[in-house]
């Protein structure tokens, strides 16, 4: 499950194990798209990933903290440290790819 | 729900049309997106020797020809630029230029090379900073600073959204005709050459100047693949395919030019016929494994 956090969540969400955020907006079109997607790589990787996501417009300055400026955006952080930033919509199978290096 | 189609084959060139007209013979649920104008490509052509059945014919007569063979088959050209498409899993989702959306199960590229080469640091800074939808990420750019390339007048509009947002807009137009847009945003009438930065865009590099600029949007009438349908593989602007079409993604197949040389109007013609069936396979086989 993919679970939608703010800003004062943020840090002990991601506090440990490895994280994705979603950061998206109710105006971005790729953002609709990729949020399902999503959605099916959270479950198939059960509980070892957990998945959030942010919404930008609402906590613009945690977005603008990562340097976020294209979205959508996954931010990967393990035990809350910034792994890397993938910009814009991915097919489940490159998204399943580039976590996998991460289980 | 959206209606969800067998096929969309994007392009009315040889391919797509070819691909179209094997979809529709075996009974396929086709949409066929492209120009009623067919292809300018083929138009164009002062005289094709290789077509086979068709010696010596004009471009203009070999377009004549396809246009009467889809009249016969009773297959439509749906005129709306498709601009992105969404690789959902089992299905993908179309998006046009304005603002419509499809849903098909496979889909066949066949939109040719006619794109030209991105700009050097395009690719590097896609998503820091280089974007190709004003629309999409204006809010992010509250009170930053922005150049938008224009590759024609339809453009502006999105350059007028985003003065109401960034602190500041330059406008570089690509095109001949006179710019009407208001104070807000500033027109720089000069070159492209390149767009610099470290970990993001810091500059757009013109011929005669530097913009000092946190975005660049890049905003184009035709796209590439990879732009096109994110997750595609590609490699120097074609398409990477397979013997049987296929791409890298499921259900999805390209064909003619934009799978690379030779540009042929008769491979081309082939290759949609190819990647047609493998399409059609596709969908059998994904209706078995539903039983």
């Amino acid at each position: 499950m993919v679970k939608k956090i703010s800003e004062n969540e943020f840090k002990e969400a991601v506090a440990s194990g490895i994280a994705v955020v979603d950061f998206s907006a109710e105006w971005c079109g790729p953002c609709k798209m990729l949020a399902p997607v999503l959605e099916e790589v959270s479950e198939e990787l059960g509980e070892s990933i957990n998945f959030f996501n942010v919404d930008v417009d609402d906590n613009f300055e945690l977005a603008e903290g990562y340097g976020i400026i294209n979205i959508p955006a996954l931010l990967i952080l393990k035990d809350g440290q910034k792994q890397e930033i993938q910009v814009g919509f991915q097919p489940k199978e490159s998204i399943l790819q580039c976590l996998g290096k991460y289980l | 729900m959206e209606e969800r189609y067998d096929a969309a084959v994007i392009g009315t060139g040889p391919a797509g049309l070819s691909a179209a007209i094997t979809l529709k013979i075996r009974n396929k649920k086709v949409i066929l997106f492209g120009s009623k104008n067919l292809s300018g490509k083929v138009e164009k052509a002062h005289e094709i020797n290789n077509y086979l059945g068709l010696p010596a014919i004009s471009g203009e007569e070999l377009g004549k020809r396809f246009a009467e063979h889809l009249q016969q088959m009773e297959i439509e050209i749906t005129e709306d630029q498709i601009t992105s498409i969404y690789a959902m899993g089992d299905y993908h989702t179309l998006i046009s230029k304005t603002n419509h959306s499809y849903e098909a199960s496979t889909v066949i590229l066949a939109t040719g090379v006619h794109f030209g080469k991105p700009y050097p640091g395009e690719e590097e800074f896609l998503g820091k900073g280089v974007s190709y939808c004003a629309t999409c990420d204006a809010p992010l750019y509250k009170n930053k600073r922005v150049a938008i390339i224009g590759s024609s007048p339809r453009e502006e509009a999105e350059a007028e959204f985003m003065a109401e947002i960034a602190s500041r807009v330059y406008y570089i137009p690509l095109y001949k005709e006179p710019v009407s847009l208001g104070d807000s945003v500033r027109v720089v009438e000069d070159r492209p050459v390149s767009i610099e930065g470290d970990q993001k865009v810091e500059k757009l590099i013109l011929k005669n100047q530097k913009l000092t600029v946190d975005g660049v949007f890049i905003l184009r009438e035709s796209v590439s693949p990879a732009q096109l349908a994110p997750g595609l593989a590609v490699e120097q602007n074609h398409v990477v395919v397979n013997r049987s079409m296929e791409t890298n993604l499921k259900g999805f197949f390209a064909c003619g030019d934009i799978t690379g040389m030779p540009y042929q109007y008769i491979k081309s013609a082939g290759e949609g016929n190819v990647a047609a069936l493998s399409a059609v396979a596709y969908l059998d086989q994904k209706r078995r494994e539903l039983k």
